[in-house]
């Protein structure tokens, strides 16, 4: 900032910006190795506990395929030609390796490609979970806002009294009253089964609807609550009073010091969120009979196929680590506290 | 300070509700007017004189699986909660005082633990480890406790770093010592909010799995199950779920306002908050004859 200012007006502008893209970039750069380097030893740690998982459940394949009468030299020729019989790192190892390639192994219960299998089913769950996101954070950053804004008035407690409301509500508890209400009862959406977004737009959003309204509520509530607060704090900020005395208009106000300042810990609340939207598909895919990833997760841990479930351990923890990372990305560019390298 | 809690208008409310529930659980079995598990002669019935809630499609009672099913739900949030603070708050303290590498160890470990879908990760190990939920909920209680070690972990951070226990650290007091006798109790109250907040979170996932029917067998009544049986019948019986959700949303709401009230009396505003409302108790009692008198 200062080497900007400290130049001559005369120098073209067109270079002042470029530096200034350059500078952004760096720091966005920075901020993303810095981030890489704290997810690196998560993954790590995940993937190993999720692959031990094995060892520790005692299930092999020659269950699923023999049934309970199976001699012990025909379990343990199954077991050779899956390869278990080798020493547990050197399983890992493999293991691990094909997850860099994207290779997720095979199903013990119909040796079908566990990558292909959970393939089909994130693209269910996405759809749900990128939808209840988009509800979340429209309204959950409309009423916190709303609710900063006109705070101590009757709207601040109406909204509060609706965030706490909605905060008790699981997920599955308000599928099933969403399911009764406006399917059962009314017929306005579809109570279950899902449609490709290429059978029809129309279709693909009602279907999803009811499932992402039903996940998105603890993500407003936690949004809004969130929001509420540091922008209060942020109102009380000195900086705040300075911009009033200084005769800033109150929009600006708001979107250059409180937004900016108060934005923070909302951001980081959905960076949380996200880990409990994907847990919560498990339950809401199954009350709207969505054939998706959490109930992917569920059918293979109720089976017992255990690489399945490690396949989608791995890849809620990658989903969960991604979305962390854009969510801090958008932090570092955002708020003028971790500009300052604070 | 549980006086002071109890002060508060909203904190006795969410205690009396959570005894109820806790009564429930306790003397719930004993409560129930039929046996949970009989089938009777008319499935999904309305309520009635004999069936206060219902029957639901095998004729059974819908009270008494309700009362039956209490115990599952509560004991499993307690463990969840106590699990979670016995693994969350000792290493939270001690990454204060343990040095560098103790430190960055337990932290990149609660950022794993945080990362992990927990309910995702519960139902996978419950189903791989066993259909019980007492390992289901051990192995949620282990994926929440890094709240408990964030929480010991800040407020061990602004303990150690005031002047009287720097003071008392210079004066050759142990840091067994200084943890007994400062730490313990500032830290104390926020891992009372956090007990408070993941019972409902353990309440929230005791009902998700038992709905996904795990960690019990069939037969045996839960919340959860309850639900999961009348989503089945929502044509029939479109009332049905309404009381088991209900019950469910009550003991959750009860401790979040429990673990607000909790956080607004302790630390430095809480006193301040009863002090105020102490002040304004006194002043209508003392101001009160006055005008009375006067008026006339």
């Amino acid at each position: 900032m200062t080497t900007t200012q400290a130049q001559p007006p005369a120098v073209p502008v067109a270079r002042r910006t470029a530096a200034r893209v350059r500078h952004t970039l760096g720091r966005a750069l920075a901020t993303l190795a810095r981030s890489v380097a704290l997810f690196v030893p998560v993954f790590l740690v995940a993937t190993f506990v999720t692959f031990a998982l094995r060892s520790l459940s005692g299930l092999s394949p020659a269950r699923l395929q023999l049934g309970e009468q199976a001699t012990p030299e025909a379990i343990a020729r199954v077991e050779a030609q899956w390869g278990l019989d080798r020493p547990f790192l050197v399983q890992y190892g493999d293991w691990f390796d094909g997850l860099l390639h994207g290779r997720l192994g095979t199903s013990w219960t119909n040796g079908a490609d566990i990558s292909s299998l959970i393939g089909t089913g994130l693209g269910v769950s996405l759809s749900v979970a990128t939808f209840a996101l988009i509800i979340g954070i429209v309204f959950g950053f409309g009423l916190g806002t709303l609710a900063a804004l006109r705070r101590t008035t009757w709207v601040d407690r109406a909204i509060t009294g609706f965030v706490t409301l909605i905060s008790v509500m699981p997920a599955f508890v308000v599928g099933i009253v969403l399911v009764a209400v406006l399917a059962v009862g009314l017929h306005l959406f579809p109570s279950a089964g899902y449609m490709t977004p290429q059978q029809g737009l129309g279709p693909w959003l009602a279907h999803i609807t009811l499932p992402a309204v039903a996940l998105s509520f603890d993500v407003v509530a936690d949004v809004a609550r969130q929001l509420r607060g540091s922008l209060v704090a942020a109102y009380r900020e000195n900086y705040v009073t300075g911009a009033v005395v200084r005769g800033l208009s109150p929009r600006r106000i708001f979107f250059r010091h409180v937004l900016r300042n108060g934005l923070g810990p909302a951001l980081a609340t959905l960076g949380l969120k996200f880990p409990a939207l994907v847990g919560a598909s498990v339950v809401t895919e199954w009350v709207f009979g969505l054939q998706g990833f959490g109930r992917f997760a569920n059918d293979s841990a109720q089976s017992g196929d255990v690489p399945a479930v490690q396949g989608v351990l791995v890849v809620s923890i990658v989903l969960v680590v991604v979305f962390n990372l854009v969510v801090n990305l958008v932090l570092a560019g955002v708020t003028p506290a971790s500009q300052r390298g604070v | 300070m549980l006086r002071r809690v109890l002060a508060l208008p909203s904190a006795r409310i969410a205690v009396a509700v959570l005894a109820v529930i806790a009564l429930l659980a306790a003397l719930g079995p004993l409560l129930a007017p039929h046996d949970p598990l009989a089938t009777g002669d008319h499935p999904l019935g309305a309520a009635s004189g004999t069936h206060w809630l219902g029957t639901d499609y095998l004729g059974r009672d819908m009270l008494s699986r309700l009362l039956d099913g209490s115990r599952v739900s509560v004991l499993g949030s307690l463990e969840v909660a106590l699990t979670a603070l016995a693994v969350g708050v000792v290493p939270g303290i001690l990454s204060v005082y343990l040095g560098r590498a103790f430190e960055w160890i337990t932290l990149r470990l609660a950022d794993t633990l945080v990362a992990l879908p927990f309910l995702l990760f519960a139902v996978a190990v419950v189903a791989l480890l066993g259909n019980g939920i007492t390992q289901a909920m051990l192995v949620t209680g282990v994926l929440v406790s890094p709240l408990f070690y964030r929480v010991s972990r800040a407020a061990t951070l602004a303990v150690a770093r005031s002047p009287y226990v720097e003071a008392a650290v210079i004066g050759g007091a142990s840091i067994g010592w200084v943890v007994r006798r400062h730490v313990w109790a500032k830290v104390l109250p926020p891992v009372a909010v956090a007990l408070a907040q993941t019972v409902g979170v353990g309440f929230v996932i005791v009902s998700s799995l038992t709905f996904l029917g795990i960690g019990v067998q069939p037969p045996a009544p839960t919340w959860g199950g309850l639900l999961a049986s009348d989503l089945g019948y929502l044509s029939q019986r479109p009332w049905a779920p309404v009381t088991p959700a209900l019950l469910i949303m009550v003991t959750v709401w009860a401790c979040n306002v429990l673990a607000d009230a909790l956080r607004d009396v302790s630390g430095e505003a809480g006193r301040a908050l009863v002090l105020a409302r102490r002040a304004r108790d006194r002043r209508p009692a003392a101001a009160g004859p006055a005008p009375a008198g006067g008026a006339r």
